[in-house]
């Protein structure tokens, strides 16, 4: 009976320390975390626009320096080599039709949200307003816009370039991560190295996170010139992160593309592209939609 | 009993590590991006052929470089297990990755991030050790030093050996160096890649490859002895072309109808203002618009 009543006691004692502990822990760790997300003060009053991790905003131009022949011509009706088409979309990319997309009303089918970045071309990315980016492309003559903290609306019609949700995410500071003291050299130590050539100075800054945006409610359309087909159940989540390159300062826009089609691919398919920064406007050349043009 | 003999006056010393268990494991759980485990390639890679230099911003030492190789140069015997330098051997299939942490004992930070891939093996080393001296020996995975940026790892590689940026020939210097972002997205790891290399290329080259998370996958070993058996050259010649001399180097632009002087690369081909200018060059005739076949 004695003991019964000693391990009550302990137990209670237990108890109070683990709740007293884990509360601790909690408020700590919602602490740093706070601090982790750039010292960000009160993050939810604060706007899309005002929050960014990056900036995005500028004029973009496509450098083209992986799968040429596939974006700066119009490849080969069938040739969907490294696309992971099902046997359902294989066969409508076999029955692409270019002559049929020309005389159609409709030539921008490769300029849709699924498609458009890999057109080459340019952008310009700045915002409509504090929760709305929005993306201009010359080729084709086409705007998407990223809604920061919007959802899909239901029942709307799909759209050339759908709906597009987004979001900032990532963005943890530096101090954070673990074995952060590796360097990139400093030019100093490059010119030390000699013959191992020119090496990056280190970037500054070091600009947090990435932009991700999940696009749905899209029209059908082409993920290549060619035909190669994403169905109205197609979406898509891309990833949009921004830096400097370090040998020359240029700043790069990469977009990682993720685009799942139950209909007609046999898994998600992921691209890339890239984008230079480019001073303004200048080059600007917009293009209507051209079935028959690279752009 | 035992739960007893826990209770009471034992916990008192028990409170602060506990205390300090919690707290730590809490900042662990968000402050770190974790690339380690399996991760299945998702590259697409654009198999290039012989003469397809599309996109590759080539000096004309590059380009020179690039058409005096002959295909039958893999068949020597010393070529036979050559190794990939660290970049390309991520982009080639096989390429499943597998990436691992080194942990310094004591202190159990992380002093390098591990990357093995079926043809390329290389650490990224995060604990500020320097760099290497000139004289050091270059080698294929060279030496990588690494820094957080925000989400993204970054790290620059230097001391490589003399490689190849395609499978079909074309060169990248000793003297290149490769700077290098990986990001994690949910499930798919994308790495960045910008090549400098002043010895062939005019500006800085980038291109990217994706991974998927898949743990159960499963990385074969990769022991390559030369064998006599097959199609191995015998020594003492190395199979290449005098300038001018590459008489499949136009096959690639024909067969896909390109102009022959844009797939020979060059920074210029690679702005979308090309498309225009292509207009007006001359295309041979095309023996094919099946090629993409062989390709699968």
């Amino acid at each position: 009976m004695k003991m019964q009543i000693h391990r009550g006691n302990g137990l209670a004692r237990a108890g109070r320390i683990f709740v007293f502990t884990a509360a601790f822990s909690l408020l700590l760790a919602a602490r740093l975390g706070a601090q982790g997300r750039g010292q960000a003060q009160n993050p939810a009053a604060r706007t899309p626009r005002a929050a960014a991790v990056k900036d995005l905003t500028g004029y973009w131009e496509s450098i083209v320096t992986e799968f040429w022949r596939y974006r700066m011509m119009i490849p080969d009706k069938s040739d969907y080599v490294n696309v992971p088409l099902n046997p359902e979309g294989r066969k409508l990319a076999d029955a692409w039709d270019l002559a049929k997309d020309q005389a159609s009303d409709d030539q921008c089918k490769a300029y849709g949200a699924a498609g458009i970045l890999q057109v080459p071309g340019r952008l310009h990315i700045y915002w409509q307003d504090d929760s709305t980016l929005r993306v201009d492309a010359d080729s084709g003559t086409q705007t998407r816009l990223f809604h920061f903290g919007g959802m899909a609306p239901a029942g709307k019609a799909p759209e050339l370039q759908g709906y597009s949700a987004a979001a900032w995410e990532g963005g943890l500071p530096d101090s954070q991560r673990s074995g952060g003291g590796g360097p990139v050299l400093p030019r100093e130590a490059a010119g030390a190295a000699g013959a191992v050539g020119a090496l990056p100075q280190e970037v500054g800054g070091a600009p947090l996170g990435f932009l991700k945006v999940s696009t749905s409610q899209m029209r059908p359309g082409y993920l290549r010139k060619n035909g190669i087909p994403y169905s109205a159940n197609a979406t898509m989540e891309e990833y949009f992160d921004r830096f400097s390159e370090p040998y020359s300062g240029d700043s790069w826009l990469v977009v990682t593309t993720v685009v799942t089609d139950p209909q007609y691919l046999m898994e998600p398919y992921i691209t890339h592209a890239h984008f230079k920064k480019i001073p303004d406007g200048s080059g600007w050349d917009p293009t209507p939609c051209r079935a028959d043009q690279p752009r | 009993m035992r739960l007893a003999s826990l209770s009471g006056r034992k916990w008192k010393g028990l409170w602060l590590p506990a205390l300090l268990l919690f707290v730590f494991s809490a900042r662990s759980a968000w402050a770190q991006v974790d690339f380690t485990g399996e991760w299945s390639p998702r590259i697409y890679n654009d198999g290039r052929d012989v003469g397809d230099y599309t996109g590759i911003p080539l000096n004309e030492a590059g380009q020179l470089r690039a058409e005096g190789w002959h295909p039958d140069q893999t068949d020597l015997p010393e070529n036979l297990c050559r190794p990939h330098p660290y970049d390309i051997g991520l982009r080639v299939a096989p390429s499943q990755l597998y990436v691992s942490t080194e942990l310094d004992n004591a202190t159990q930070q992380v002093v390098a991030y591990h990357f093995h891939a079926y043809w390329s093996d290389f650490r990224v080393w995060m604990d500020g050790r320097p760099r290497p001296p000139q004289y050091a020996a270059h080698t294929w995975s060279g030496f990588s030093a690494g820094k957080w940026e925000g989400s993204a790892l970054v790290f620059t590689t230097d001391h490589l050996k003399e490689g190849y940026l395609t499978r079909t020939g074309v060169a990248i210097s000793e003297n290149a160096t490769v700077t290098t972002r990986v990001t994690r997205y949910g499930n798919v790891l994308t790495m960045v890649f910008v090549i400098n290399d002043p010895a062939y290329l005019t500006e800085p080259y980038i291109r990217e490859s994706s991974w998927v998370y898949d743990p159960q996958q499963f990385i074969p070993p990769f022991p390559c002895e030369p064998s006599p058996e097959g199609t191995i050259l015998p020594a003492g010649s190395v199979p290449s072309f005098l300038p001018g001399k590459n008489d499949m180097l136009t096959d690639f632009a024909k067969e896909y109808g390109i102009p022959p002087e844009a797939a020979l690369g060059g920074a210029e081909t690679t702005r979308p203002e090309y498309i225009e200018k292509m207009k007006h060059m001359k295309t041979l005739p095309r023996t094919t618009t099946k090629h993409y076949v062989r390709q699968g």
